[in-house]
């Protein structure tokens, strides 16, 4: 979330060949990779018939693919891929599912006898599944699935001359696809008049960005279960959960530029990291929520050119739009939904930001915003409609009373911790439309437990527990619940409290009068107390509470 | 087929219809060429371009009835293709014309081996 605690899968050595089971893995991420992104596959399909089904007959046919060799023991590549290029013919469903299905069957063929592929087995495979999938249509149609299964053949051919290793090579065909596929309603002007790009395109960018998180060891499957373990290492948030944010691409010029230093930088910074280059011209194109960040650290390095900065956001956003335009005027779409978050203190601000909130209103507890200051975000917010997440209890009447005044469609999920807005905020998804989104992250705000810890103001007896001016207390869910001495104390018992045994994550946002260094002394603490769950540490920069706790 | 209008009519043939339905099938996947109903595979035209011999389009009762005669890719899924050469000339003709087609049958007359596996 913040600089200390988003780090990204860091590689230690480059791989170098799969085999029949490492292939294996790579179709269940790809799979379930696809699985995640059919519904947005359907929106887009306008070709050859727009029967908004590509996503789901991709996969079927992946599925069909995938059940062939789940339960293989089959060591060999060449074996494996043939059995599964097998399943795919025979589950091929609709046109695209019949192209993919071509498009494995080439690679079968050409891997055929090989107990492991290497790069230039891997290249070799690529092409020639390109030449199959074309051989099946007398009139090949390009800005399909056809140009991108080529572009990707195309990528895989120039990078292994440069490189041996498979997850560089994936990336480079995982850019490809993706510019090839951004580049199909200039060639397929059907898609261009719907202001989509093609379904089937998409899908097969889809597929090999899921081989390539698996690779990455990001997440892929929603429950989180398919990671790489074996050399790779993840830690902190998922990046993927973060959203689109933006495409940054430029070249660096300079002299004697260190790549693999270059590499290293970028990779920390966001997502579908690409790297390439020589000593004096380094191409970059990376996905991050701040498109600052890699432009500064490039032009720290050398000048800059053709820069590139894309809201994949709103790309992404306008494609749905538009497809759905084409198709029913009257349903519900899901144009521009911002989110609003009434926050207090600078770190939290930032955390909400990084994922990807739309406006920020400063206040919370003892300094709640007034319903103007909150009109005034939703009308400014460059967005059709606004979701509010209060994030205290004292700012849900507010909102809602801003909520009835706002002339645009106004939503308030009534968080009342830091924790559950982020939660909340979490569950956005910009291709759903507004109840479905309002819907989910509201469910999403119960799953959290959110606990707060603070000095209290004068004595009192609250809840049977009795409190003197200045002792530490704990709030469980807004309720007081425990009091004591020590940070530390009250912090355990807290927890205790919260039943967090049952949960996985313990996030600790640190308020602005503790250090970094106490909050680190305190996580580790914790980590010491309960082993089996992962403690994270956030600046959240909030006065009054000194902690606020999430469990989830 | 005749459609009524107020100023006049608009005819269109079925020949002008198998065309149609001839560049919808040659584009569909899967399909790698159009035949002449009933002729032996040896002599079919398998990349016949512009040839609508491969088309036959019927109007029985003011209804559109097409059928194609079509070589498919050996080693594809023979019925996932032919199920959407129903859709894309259903679709194409339709967009087309503005006539509802009834019924598309196909016809796979043969299959073109260019590789096994």
């Amino acid at each position: 979330m913040t600089d200390e605690t988003v780090s990204k899968a860091v590689r230690i050595s480059p791989h170098l060949s799969t085999d029949g089971q490492g292939f294996k893995q790579l179709m269940e991420a790809a799979l379930a990779w696809l699985q995640r992104h059919q519904a947005v596959i359907n929106a887009l399909n306008v070709y050859p018939v727009p029967d908004g089904d590509t996503g789901t007959n991709m996969v079927l046919t992946m599925q069909s693919a995938w059940t062939e060799i789940k339960d293989s023991p089959e060591r060999s590549v060449g074996r494996i891929v043939h059995q599964m290029a097998h399943g795919a013919l025979m589950g091929a469903r609709g046109n695209s599912g019949v192209i993919l299905s071509q498009i494995w069957r080439g690679f079968a063929r050409s891997l055929d006898g090989k107990e492991v592929y290497r790069a230039q087995d891997l290249a070799a495979a690529c092409r020639e599944a390109t030449t199959t999938a074309y051989k099946g249509v007398v009139k090949p149609v390009e800005g399909t699935i056809l140009t991108v299964a080529r572009a990707i053949a195309d990528a895989a051919t120039r990078a292994v001359e440069e490189t041996e290793d498979l997850v560089r090579i994936l990336e480079h065909m995982v850019f490809a696809a993706h510019e090839a596929v951004m580049l199909t309603p200039s060639l397929l002007p059907v898609l261009a008049e719907a202001g989509v790009v093609d379904a089937g395109g998409q899908g097969l960018f889809v597929i090999l960005e899921g081989m390539l998180r698996y690779m990455r060891g990001e997440q892929v499957a929603e429950d989180g279960q398919l990671v790489q373990s074996v050399d790779l290492i993840t830690t902190g948030l998922e990046p993927g959960e973060i959203g689109y944010g933006y495409d940054v691409q430029f070249l660096i010029l300079g002299q004697e530029l260190d790549m693999d230093a270059i590499r290293q930088k970028i990779v920390e910074m966001g997502e579908c990291p690409l790297i390439v280059g020589t000593p004096d011209t380094v191409k970059v194109h990376v996905h991050v929520s701040d498109p600052g960040v890699p432009l500064s650290y490039g032009a720290s390095l050398g000048s800059l050119r053709d820069v590139v900065v894309e809201d994949m956001q709103a790309q992404y956003k306008d494609f749905i739009v538009n497809s759905e335009l084409s198709r029913s005027t009257s349903s519900q779409i899901s144009q521009e939904i911002g989110v609003i978050a009434v926050v207090l203190g600078d770190g939290l601000a930032r955390v909400f930001q990084s994922l990807g909130v739309g406006a920020i209103v400063h206040g919370g507890q003892t300094m709640n915003p007034s319903t103007q200051d909150l009109l005034d975000a939703i009308e400014k917010l460059p967005a059709k409609q606004a979701i509010l997440l209060p994030n205290n209890g004292n700012v849900i009447p507010t909102a809602e009373q801003a909520r009835a005044l706002s002339t645009k469609p106004v939503a308030v999920v009534p968080t009342r911790s830091i924790p559950q807005g982020i939660a909340a905020l979490l569950a956005v998804n910009y291709q759903a439309d507004f109840e479905t989104n309002v819907a989910a992250m509201a469910e999403a705000m119960e799953e959290i437990e959110t606990g707060e810890v603070t000095t209290a103001t004068r004595s009192a007896t609250i809840n049977g527990l009795e409190i003197a001016d200045g002792q530490i207390i704990g709030l469980h869910d807004g309720e007081l619940k425990v009091t004591g001495t020590t940070v530390e104390q009250v912090v355990c018992a807290l927890l205790k409290e919260m039943n967090q045994t049952q949960r996985e994550i313990i996030t600790l946002y640190y308020g602005d009068t503790v250090s970094e260094s106490d909050a680190n002394a305190l996580a580790d603490l914790l980590q010491q107390e309960w082993p089996d769950q992962e403690v994270e540490v956030v600046a959240g920069g909030q006065p009054h509470y000194l902690y606020v706790l999430s469990v989830e | 087929m005749p459609e009524v209008q107020y100023w006049g009519r608009i005819e269109v043939s079925p020949t002008a219809i198998a065309s149609i339905a001839n560049e919808a099938v040659l584009t569909c996947y899967g399909v790698v060429g159009t035949a002449a109903k009933g002729l032996a595979a040896g002599i079919v035209n398998v990349l016949s371009r512009d040839s609508k011999r491969g088309i036959e389009v019927r109007i029985e009762d003011g209804r559109i009835i097409i059928d194609v005669y079509v070589i498919i890719e050996y080693g594809t899924r023979i019925a996932a293709v032919a199920l959407s050469v129903m859709n894309v000339v259903k679709f194409s003709v339709e967009r087309a014309l503005g006539i509802p087609v009834t019924e598309v049958n196909v016809h796979v007359e043969g299959l073109r081996v260019s590789d096994t596996d």
